[in-house]
């Protein structure tokens, strides 16, 4: 009770901080200075019609590459933790029925493939790696969950993540040789504004991004799937 | 004015996860007490990048490049809220595989129960 | 040059190259990851090297072809190419210490290993807050899985807690984040410098929150009992790059926003510094399980760094060289120190006393310790010096003396700690079982700490101590450690001397006479030393590191040399009394007080200087009031620790007494004449002060006086002989400290003649009393007697010793006794004069008991066997018997020139030398005269009683019989049990030991203090929460005080 009570006053407390954060707030009228140079340079600098896709791959790409990276150690070490408790007692899951199985082979295709047309378009519309890369694990989730048995193949995705997170690391290196510097867009040709090639190494990027991104997601989820129940 | 709501209801959903996470002693209750208190910030971010009466940051037939500085709200707490949603995720992952390491050893979710290391 | 974003893309590259190998690859794996770890400590290392010689210029690197603040930038100067190379390096030795950790887990492992490397450094290099954030999340992730490699099943708990509070910090920080971005409408932290975040309406609460969040992850006290539950319960590996490179890291990144916030946020930074500093070494006192106890010293560490960071107003472009000190000592030592704990089994601090078995290990530990307590010639030492003085400079006094404080308290836990190490028996179940990937990180970093120490001494603007010809002399003991005793003695010898003669002209007369007793005077008692056989590891280096702080103290022409000389003679003398038996307690006892004391000598120095990074010794006479009277109180205060006057005394009597048999008389002979010389050279600079109307001269007086006669009289009552001549010192010290208070030409004469007899009377009564305890196997002297006939040698030289301590003629003692009393007839105190009268007869008591007890009386029946003690023993008496007697009849062999020197601080009173006839204003003395009557006396007394004696009958031994009674305590039936029972009863009261009691009450005090405040770390991760919260709102809320 006391706890509650002192939780009470100290979340008051902070509420108190936010309220003074608050009163002091007032909205932008006009873009900044940051925000101005993304509208007026990206189309002509990176080609790319997404701001916020210029912005996550390109200009804040060490961002990216990090988030990336979290993702890959929260793989690896959800991994390591749990393939401690891997394979004590003999797992004998459910199998899924024959509805789930048959919907799992007419939806993941196509689950697939809106995936990849997400993260191959990122730099066009909303969307992109991160997002292309949740569907295809979902994709992966839905084989899961209608084949809890059949074994998972942890090396092919291992390569996929290894394959796609080394390729980007050099591309980004390769922006250092060719272009401006780590991560620049502008090794390949920006193409034609608006199209599917375009934007230099964006989709480029973005693609191995949702590679690498779907395959984390996979890893970490074939990992749960692997623990038993407590 | 939505700006202003948008940013109250971030610090409101913030406040009442750091509470639950001060009051819960489920570890699966502190980790969704967590996941809240991470929408709340995501909420904030998004909010500080909203100019009223414009659209979103992609260039296209509507927004002509050469409008864009006009027309568009402020692109990159788009850009940072994408980041810190992709970590937020991944802390909770790894605090979830963690809860159920500790459970695992246990059979307890309390968090008052793992206190050995003291002092 | 490379980019420095190879640097990220080296660590991360290969972290995802390590997919392609199959998990059976884990050898590989391994070589892999070492590889990438030291191609990143290449990258690094080439930019430090270039850019400390100034081949390359600090780079700003761009990415994305974009320049910041539109795109992120990364920053390569000389801190950042520092840090990268620690954090490298340090993630590759960790990489060997962690092998058995790694192989076991697989790639995957690996992987971790090399992001978290790769994002501290990211953390150090980038400008960017928000990657900054980033960087920081794959840490936080990172250590969540580093964590899950110990063996310790309580470690996932562990991970659990930090993630908890990682949540907390994360929250702030983005918060701070986006509204910073929204005041300055830029995400890198120059431009938020320039555009002024704290002048906009929400830059205040944005720059709080961010910089609370990254001062939350230096572990501030409170908020840090999950580090503190990582730091007891990771595997070692992985906490020495948590403490060592995670906060490195952190400090740095404090830094980059310490620079947005300007000075507004540097108080208060300083403050959670302090407050970190002090209350983590307090709270580190009670600890046994020696790697938390390391983890509280890290946090404490790192407050340490903070409040130097703090104080960037004021130190200017010197903040980085103190910071870097401090951090990069704290770095090499703390990740040493872990490294090390993964030899050691148990986890209680005695179970390091396995280290002892590897002579190496024992070294590389002191090594570290020295490192972190900043002892020369460690760059702790520089950097210390440098804060204090600046410190001092701009009267920042209670930072000055609570950050000494802290550093007192440390050195206590940490050298207790080496105290175990050297004294304490090993549990059974441990073994030390060197594995060479555990091995290899602890020497590397050693060497490490010894090429910083170059470094830094090369960067003061002192002069580099390892430079400095003694010390190089005694630290070349160290690679000589397995040559035969002998061998090293004879080098040790040689080397005094030669020093002597190499330096001989630089001495003034009075200088010159402390010269002589500790060169030539040092190297006479070592002759006492060859009777050891083998090898004597570890003696060498110390007994030559005091002597090399005593060649440089009295060299020593600036406050620095003076005070780098006394913290080595202090070191080394520490070493050596922690040789002995039973001396684990005395020795740290010894070394808090002399630390202790050191610290006022330094604060003192500090003050005089006002502001100047360092002054020359003389400049002491310049310092005008009001600050002069502190100067000297502080200064005083300090030597007298190192005399054991009255009140700082408590160390004296056990390491003296407990200390082998020659290091007695180094310790007692030399060691304590540094005290008396640092007080000569004060009171030569100075002269008497007064301090709120109190003449301080005069108070010395006092002190002599109180402290000659309570040590005398403890003397009185000790049985234990070493016991009662290390009493007996406290007493002579004195008497000197009487002398030099007088503040007379006669004064000073006579507490000279004090440091001449006290070393030779001193030095040789601890060697006889040895040599008899090393014979008779015990040092209580009711358990010897009648060992007049079996050691006709060292009764010989009790015999003159005591006469010459008396001060009865005709030995040297009674000159020193002729020149006091012509002294005090020239001085107007006259009360602590008349208790300085009541000790004489006290001295008189105890030095009976010396001969009476050990030599004359009945021999004891296990007694009947032994022999004269070992020759090297003898030997060197003889040696001071000869010179008590030449200075007996020619005192002016030495007086004469000190006499005329000492004039010209005081003309008035000087003696007169006219061939053998001394004459003051009130009298005159002829030595040998005195001799010649003095021995005619005593040889007709002494055949007359030979006469009348030559049918005494020999009482037999036990010829009281006891009917059957066997006494409870034996002793109790021997006359020589509490000898001076009757006098106890009189004086007695003057002998409870207040002072012990009250020095005993500060520790216990201290601990239980202690004891009590860290159970607030309830191991519950949600009270740490609470705690981190609570954190926040405290500082917020002093911050807002403070600025309103």
């Amino acid at each position: 009770m006391i706890k509650r009570a002192l939780a009470l006053l100290l979340v008051l407390a902070l509420g108190g901080l936010f309220a003074s954060l608050m009163s002091a707030y007032a909205p932008d009228p006009e873009l900044n200075p940051t925000a101005r140079y993304y509208a007026e340079h990206t189309a002509q600098d990176l080609g790319a019609a997404n701001l916020v896709t210029a912005i996550i791959v390109t200009y804040r790409g060490l961002d990216t590459l990090g988030e990336v990276t979290v993702l890959f150690l929260t793989a690896a070490i959800v991994g390591l933790v749990l393939a401690q408790s891997r394979r004590r007692i003999p797992h004998q899951p459910v199998p899924g029925g024959e509805l789930l199985a048959t919907g799992t082979r007419l939806l993941t295709p196509l689950i697939l493939l809106l995936g990849v047309y997400v993260f191959v378009n990122g730099h066009l519309t909303p969307g992109g790696g991160f997002q292309g890369g949740a569907i295809l694990a979902s994709g992966v989730l839905l084989v899961l969950l209608a084949d809890p048995v059949k074994p998972f193949s942890h090396g092919l995705i291992s390569v996929i993540e290894s394959l796609a997170g080394t390729l980007y690391v050099l591309i980004g290196l390769a922006g250092l040789a060719l272009a401006g510097g780590f991560l620049d867009n502008r090794i390949l040709p920006l193409g034609e504004f608006g199209q599917l090639f375009s934007a230099g190494a964006i989709p480029v990027i973005y693609s191995l991004i949702g590679l690498k991104v779907g395959a984390e997601f996979a890893s970490m989820l074939a990992s749960l799937s692997e623990t038993e129940d407590l | 004015m939505i700006v202003q709501v948008a940013l109250a209801t971030g610090f409101v959903l913030i406040l009442i996860g750091i509470y639950g996470a001060l009051t819960q002693r489920n570890l699966l209750r502190m980790i969704v007490a967590f996941t809240v208190a991470n929408s709340g910030v995501n909420l904030v971010i998004v909010a500080v990048g909203y100019l009223p009466g414009r659209t979103a940051p992609i260039l296209d037939a509507t927004v002509p490049a050469a409008e864009a500085a006009a027309r568009i709200i402020d692109p990159v707490p788009q850009a940072l809220v994408l980041t810190a949603i992709v970590i937020g995720l991944g802390v909770t992952a790894l605090m979830l595989a963690f809860a159920y390491k500790l459970y695992e050893k246990r059979r307890s979710l309390d968090i008052a129960r793992f206190s050995e290391l003291k002092w | 040059m490379v980019s420095p974003i190879l640097i990220i893309a080296l660590g991360l590259g290969t972290a995802f190259l390590l997919g392609f190998l199959k998990d059976s690859q884990r050898g590989l794996a391994w070589l892999v990851t070492l590889a990438a770890l030291a191609g990143m400590s290449g990258v690094s290392g080439t930019w430090l090297w270039a850019l400390a010689e100034g081949t390359a210029q600090p780079m700003d690197v761009w990415t994305a072809g974009t320049p910041p603040p539109f795109a992120i930038n990364l920053r390569m100067a000389l801190p950042e190419a520092a840090l990268t190379l620690l954090i490298s390096l340090t993630g590759l030795l960790s990489a060997l210490s962690l092998r058995d950790a790694l192989l076991a887990r697989g790639r995957r492992a690996m992987a971790v290993l090399l992001v978290i490397s790769m994002a501290l450094c990211g953390v150090v290099l980038t400008r960017d807050v928000f990657n900054l954030f980033v960087f920081f999340e794959l840490i936080v992730i990172a250590t969540g899985g580093l964590v899950l490699l110990s063996e310790d099943h309580r470690a996932v708990a562990a991970g659990f807690k930090y993630m908890v509070v990682a949540q907390f910090i994360s929250i702030f920080l983005l918060l701070g984040i986006i509204f910073a971005y929204h005041a300055t409408g830029s995400l890198n932290l120059d431009d938020m410098t320039h555009a002024g975040l704290l002048g906009h309406p929400v830059g205040a609460i944005a720059f709080f929150m961010l910089f609370i969040a990254l001062v939350a992850e230096l572990k501030p006290f409170p908020a840090n009992g999950w580090a503190l539950d990582i730091y007891e319960s990771a595997h070692p590996g992985f906490s020495a790059l948590f403490s060592a490179a995670t906060g490195a890291a952190a400090l740095f990144a404090v830094d980059k926003l310490l620079l947005v916030g300007g000075e507004t946020w540097l108080p208060v930074a300083t403050g959670i510094g302090l407050v970190t500093f002090v209350a983590a070494n307090l709270l580190a006192l009670p600890q046994t399980h020696d790697r938390r106890l390391l983890g509280y010293s890290s946090v404490a560490q790192t407050g340490l760094v903070l409040v130097v960071l703090g104080q960037r107003d004021i130190l200017g472009d010197q903040t980085y060289y103190i910071a870097g000190g401090i951090l990069l000592a704290h770095a090499v030592a703390k990740a040493g120190l872990y490294w090390l704990s993964g030899l050691v089994r148990e986890r209680h601090l005695e179970a390091w006393a396995i280290l002892r078995n590897s002579p190496l290990l024992v070294f590389a530990f002191a090594t570290f310790l020295a490192l972190l307590t900043g002892l020369p010639p460690f760059p702790g030492f520089y950097a210390k010096w440098d804060l204090i003085h600046l410190l001092a400079g701009e009267g920042r006094l209670w930072l000055l003396g609570l950050i000494l404080l802290g550093a007192l308290v440390e050195s206590g836990y940490l050298f207790r700690w080496f105290g175990y190490i050297i004294k304490r028996q090993a549990p059974a179940s441990e073994s030390l079982e060197p594995n060479a990937w555990q091995v290899i990180p602890v020497l590397v970093a050693a060497a490490m700490s010894w090429a910083l120490a170059w470094l830094w001494g090369d960067l003061s603007g002192h002069g580099n101590l390892l430079l400095v010809l003694p010390l190089i002399f005694a630290l070349a003991f160290l690679f000589l450690d397995d040559l035969p005793a002998w061998l090293k003695n004879s080098l040790a010898i040689a080397g005094l001397l030669a020093w002597f003669g190499l330096t001989y002209e630089l001495y003034d007369p009075l200088r010159l006479i402390f010269a002589a007793i500790f060169l030539p005077g040092g190297a006479l008692v070592l002759l006492a030393s060859y009777h050891a056989h083998g090898s004597r590891t570890g003696f060498y280096p110390s007994a030559m590191l005091m002597y090399a702080g005593l060649a440089m103290l009295i060299l020593a022409r600036t406050s620095f040399e003076f005070f780098a000389a006394w913290e080595l003679l202090t070191i080394g003398s520490y070493f050596l009394i922690l040789r002995g038996k039973e001396s684990e307690p005395h020795a740290l006892s010894y070394l808090l007080f002399s630390l202790g004391g050191a610290f006022l000598i330094l604060a003192g120095f500090a003050l005089a200087a006002q502001g100047q990074a360092d002054m020359a010794m003389a400049a002491l006479a310049q310092v005008a009031e009001p600050l002069a009277p502190w100067v000297f109180l502080l200064l005083a205060v300090g030597f007298m620790t190192k005399t054991a006057a009255i009140g700082l005394h408590i160390w004296l009597p056990g390491a003296h007494a407990e200390a082998e048999t020659d290091v007695s008389p180094l310790v007692s002979g030399i060691l304590l004449k540094a005290g008396l010389y640092g007080l000569f050279v004060l009171l030569m600079a100075m002269g008497s002060q007064t301090l709120y109307g109190l003449n301080l001269t005069h108070a010395m007086l006092w002190i002599g006086a109180i402290t000659a006669l309570v040590g005398n009289l403890l003397a009185v009552f000790q049985e234990d002989a070493k016991r009662l001549l290390a009493y007996s010192s406290i007493g002579q010290m004195g008497y000197a400290l009487f002398g030099l208070a007088m503040m007379n030409h006669l004064g000073w004469l006579m507490a000279l003649m004090f440091v001449i007899n006290h070393y030779v009377y001193k030095s040789m009564l601890f060697l006889s009393v040895g040599g008899i305890a090393k014979r008779t196997g015990t040092r209580l002297m009711y358990r010897m007697g009648g060992l007049i006939t079996l050691m006709p040698l060292s009764f010989i030289a009790v015999l003159i010793g005591i006469i010459a301590i008396s001060g009865v003629p005709p030995l040297s003692g009674f000159g020193g006794r002729w020149i006091f009393y012509n002294a005090i007839l020239d001085s107007e105190a006259r009360l602590p004069i008349i208790i300085l009268f009541l000790a004489g007869p006290i001295a008189f008591l105890y030095l009976f008991r010396l001969i009476h007890t050990i030599f004359l009386g009945q021999l004891k029946d296990e007694l009947r066997q032994i022999r004269e003690a070992p020759f090297w023993i003898v030997m060197p008496q003889m040696i001071f018997v000869a010179i008590l007697l030449v200075v007996a009849v020619v005192p002016g062999l030495v007086l004469r020139r000190v006499d005329a020197y000492i004039t010209q601080f005081f003309p008035q009173g000087a003696l007169n030398w006219e061939g053998l006839t001394i004459t003051s204003q009130y009298g005159w003395w002829n030595p040998v005269a005195i001799m010649i009557i003095v021995g005619v006396i005593f040889m007709s007394i002494f055949a007359w009683l030979l006469f009348v004696n030559r049918k005494a009958q020999k009482v037999k031994q036990f010829n009281i019989v006891f009917s059957a009674e066997r006494p409870y305590r034996p002793e109790t039936t021997h006359h020589a049990w509490n000898f001076f029972a009757p006098y106890r009863k009189a004086l007695g009261f003057l002998t409870v030991p207040l002072v012990t009691l009250f020095w005993n009450g500060v520790t216990d005090t201290l601990h239980a203090g202690a004891d009590f405040v860290r159970r607030f770390y309830t191991g519950n991760g949600q009270t740490y929460a609470f705690h981190f919260i609570i954190f926040v709102l405290a500082v917020w809320g002093l911050a807002m005080g403070a600025r309103a």
